[in-house]
């Protein structure tokens, strides 16, 4: 009987494959959901007009962007250009966000972590890493768009480890993924073991307005630096990381970085390495004060963890670490207790450069066996722990100390849930704050084959809803996402609090105007350039013309003088790759050089009102050697014809 | 019996096709199901070649420093289309010779190539699982993948079976003996003439 089964299983299979897998059915078609499927679809159903309960922010990995969803619904609301222009908003077409991505045009998104006050998240500002410029963005969330992207920084390369937030904001700590020469030198590849290093880098935060600046760094062995976290509770002013490439190996790093059979978690106590800096003990590089812990003892210690850990991370009461490696079927529980007392009785069993090795089995609790490839860990507020497995395609619940002694670490995993396909990250409800909500978990899948229509070699990765209230897990809901998100932060929505439009007396550029008699385009002649402020409203620009030489150059400021939700206008100018979009009370700035003469309309492109299509213009640019035709005042001011300036004037005047 | 003596040639003919077909169809297949390969991942052996998701279980198995499937990376595949083929040949042959010795041919070489196959196979099986990188990203305990059933290698289930091939050529084995019985049969008798058979030729040239 028993080899009977084991027949029927691969014969099934192939049965499968004979009939080329499910058949396609027609929608009227589909059957009735029922029991436990139906109550997981009235339980994420929000009706049209409802509103989410939580706001879900994921990283868009190299697309350069954040993307917005509302839990339970997985609606996806928005998109947050970061790293990448983004014409839907005309972001990386105006001049200040062009300035602001400097000469990138994308950047890798990977890890979304929230201001916080307390340990708890306070919805004002989101942080995101760039993991292949070395660089940080904050996102404000007043007006959900990147308000500044400082870097790239320096000594780094490959800002992964990153955005780590303390518990008061007071620094978004970053971790350099690969190990380079420090300052931007050249040393041989064949000297990496010795001539190279990582770094932590200490990103200070104005606590009034968020802005970013490189505060210090702390010097480390060439390791790869992986995920971090920041401690909280008793271990508050600690920040840990992993670690992979212990074996400081070059060239197939696959190989040759995963012969140790542990790595080592990075303990780093970031209220010494300030004071240290403070203090003045650092040295110089790239411009930046930098602490060598080999000299500075009590700044960093190194914990060994389980083969290439990937996530770490800190239980709400920031008593127990837990860091998974990848390679290992186990999560590893460390006791921040421990940690310190193994500190204070020099515990050590050697060292790495200088920094102290802390005894694995002074500091460890127990090793969980969660199953394969395990990666990163979120909490529920109550207790548990949830785990993601990349290999086994899973989640595991399970159980956070204290344990009775003599407890089978296996009893400690009370639950599993398979996912489609290949979890990466995991978020909890405020899954790292001190206060998880321990409601609703999205797995954030890698693949999604074979769960939607095909689209061709490039498909979504899948994000999973699972209901975590009751004991057993939930797979409740699935939504697809583009590339490609990595982290993400799931918050209440009561703790966001954004404006619905810029107020007028908020806009502070000198270039703005609120009155079509006020919009100008005046040309100077020396330079060649012609500077326009340019009105827009439903459902016309002022000027709707504007003529240029051949040649010059034209910078116009936009504004939109709406004060009404929503009322937004773009500014695109054809065959010129540009177009802007302009929020209500917003003023942008546009430049380029025009260098093909003929007439290019301009048009808004964000539909605005019935009339829309009518919100259009002329930019003439006049070969050169021809006159150009403009009504010209004493001061070289430029408008469109005099008939159309009278002809806008009676429009005022009949309007009031 | 009397039936199996009147159709003898054509169980040696029909032996002959089915050794012939076993050549061309697939002998065994191993499917590897798993969460993130629902469809499954198959590997089919015929007597000359490998199919199926080579490529994709290759990359796969290299994480834990498994020898990399190649085509004509068994020595095996070329001796078992010569086998089986001289199998066809055998049997057809032994079709037109009435000897014991011409069925034995076939019969033998038949037990000798499965034999051969199956310890080759049990063979490379263990080599495959046993002859792993030290140095590869994953260390595991060395296995061997099953010949036959099921077994689970890390997120992998494993399903080993035989497939059409090997059972046609167990067919035409069957076949063979089959004939062979009807040839010792009649060769008790004294006429060495099969009963309901027609007289020789003229010429007395067996047909």
């Amino acid at each position: 009987m028993s080899r009977l089964m084991q027949w029927a299983a691969p014969l099934s299979m192939l049965g499968v494959a004979a009939c080329g897998g499910t058949k396609p059915v027609a929608p009227g078609q589909r059957a009735m959901a029922t029991g436990d499927v139906q109550s997981a679809a009235l339980a994420t159903y929000v009706k049209p007009g409802d509103l989410d309960t939580y706001y879900l922010f994921y990283s868009g990995g190299h697309s350069g962007q954040v993307f917005v969803a509302g839990v339970p619904s997985m609606r996806h609301i928005a998109t947050i250009p970061v790293f990448a222009p983004y014409p839907g908003t005309g972001y990386g077409f105006d001049e200040a966000s062009r300035k602001m991505m400097g000469d990138y045009t994308w950047g890798d998104v990977h890890h979304p972590a929230l201001s916080k006050t307390n340990g708890d998240y306070d919805g004002r500002w989101l942080f995101v890493n760039d993991n292949a410029n070395n660089r940080i963005a904050r996102i404000n969330l007043r007006d959900f768009k990147t308000a500044q992207i400082l870097g790239p920084i320096p000594n780094t390369m490959g800002n992964h480890g990153s955005s780590m937030v303390t518990n008061n904001t007071e620094y978004a700590l970053v971790a350099t993924r690969f190990s380079v020469p420090l300052g931007s030198k050249y040393e041989s590849l064949d000297d990496y073991a010795t001539k190279y290093h990582g770094a932590f880098t200490g990103i200070k935060v104005d606590p009034k307005d968020g802005t970013m600046s490189v505060g210090w760094q702390i010097m480390t062995p060439p390791f790869d630096w992986d995920l971090g976290a920041t401690g909280k509770g008793p271990s508050d002013g600690w920040a840990f990381w992993t670690s992979y490439n212990s074996e400081r190996a070059t060239g197939k790093l696959e190989q040759t970085a995963s012969q140790r059979d542990r790595d080592y978690v990075a303990v780093v106590n970031w209220k010494a390495a300030e004071q240290a800096v403070n203090a003045g003990k650092t040295f110089e590089s790239g411009g930046v004060k930098m602490v060598d812990p080999a000299k500075v003892p009590g700044v960093m210690y190194l914990l060994p963890c389980g083969k290439s850990p990937h996530g770490v991370d800190v239980e709400p009461n920031g008593e127990y670490v837990i860091c998974s490696g990848k390679l290992q079927p186990t999560s590893t529980v460390f006791s921040f207790k421990k940690i310190q007392e193994a500190i204070a009785k020099q515990d050590f069993t050697g060292n790495e450069d200088g920094i102290p090795v802390i005894r694995y089995e002074a500091a460890v609790v127990m090793e969980v066996p969660v199953g394969l490839g395990p990666l990163h860990t979120q909490f529920d507020g109550k207790g548990n722990a949830y785990t993601s497995l990349y290999v086994e395609s899973a989640i595991a619940k399970w159980k956070l100390p204290p344990y009775a002694p003599g407890t089978d670490p296996k009893s400690v995993v009370l639950d599993k849930i398979p996912v489609q396909f290949n979890v990466g990250h995991l978020v909890v409800a405020e899954g790292d704050t001190r206060h998880p909500q321990g409601t609703y978990l999205v797995a954030m899948n890698k693949m999604s084959k074979g769960r939607h229509l095909n689209v061709g070699p490039s498909i979504p990765e899948s994000s999973q809803l699972i209901d975590i209230t009751g004991a057993k897990m939930k797979m409740t809901y699935e939504s697809f996402t583009e590339p490609e998100p990595h982290f993400a932060q799931l918050v209440r929505r009561e703790l966001i609090k954004p404006i619905e439009f810029y107020p007028k007396e908020e806009n502070k550029d000198p270039d703005a105007v609120w009155n079509p008699q006020d919009a100008k385009v005046v040309r100077h002649a020396a330079t060649r350039t012609v500077e326009g402020k340019v009105y827009a409203i439903r459902s016309y620009f002022e000027p709707g013309r504007i003529q240029v030489q051949e040649g010059d150059t034209l910078v116009l400021h936009v504004t939109n003088a709406e004060q009404s939700r929503d009322e937004i206008h773009g500014f695109g100018i054809t065959a010129y790759d540009k177009n802007i979009v302009i929020d209500p009370g917003e003023t942008k700035t546009v430049k380029l050089v025009a260098r093909k003469s003929g007439v290019y309309p301009y048009y808004c492109t964000n539909f605005c009102s019935a009339l829309h299509q009518e919100m259009q213009g002329y930019l003439e640019v006049v070969p050169l050697g021809q006159v150009m035709g403009l009504y010209r005042n004493n001061q070289g001011e430029m408008f469109a014809t005099s008939q159309q300036k009278a002809a806008v004037a009676k429009r005022d005047v009949a309007q009031r | 019996m009397r039936y199996l003596i009147v159709n003898r040639r054509r169980l040696l003919i029909g032996a002959g096709i089915l050794a012939g077909l076993a050549m061309v169809l697939p002998l065994w297949g191993m499917t590897l199901v798993s969460t993130q390969y629902p469809e499954g991942l198959r590997m089919v052996v015929y007597s000359n070649h490998i199919r199926g998701d080579i490529d994709e279980i290759n990359a796969l198995n290299h994480y834990i420093g498994m020898t990399r499937i190649r085509d004509g990376f068994f020595p095996e595949l070329r001796l078992l289309p010569l086998g089986l083929g001289l199998v066809a040949v055998g049997c057809l042959f032994a079709a037109l010779v009435r000897r014991i010795w011409a069925d034995l041919l076939p019969l033998t070489l038949m037990i000798a190539i499965a034999g051969y196959g199956l310890w080759s196979m049990a063979h490379r099986l263990y080599q495959f699982g046993h002859d792993l990188d030290p140095t590869a990203a994953i260390r595991i305990a060395p296995f061997t993948p099953p010949m036959l059933g099921q077994n689970q290698i890390a997120q992998f289930a494993t399903y080993s079976y035989f497939s059409w091939g090997t059972f046609l050529a167990l067919g035409a084995g069957g076949l063979v003996t089959l004939a062979l019985v009807a040839d010792l049969a009649t060769r008790r008798r004294p006429s060495r003439r099969p009963v309901g058979a027609v007289s020789p030729t003229p010429s007395g040239v067996p047909a």
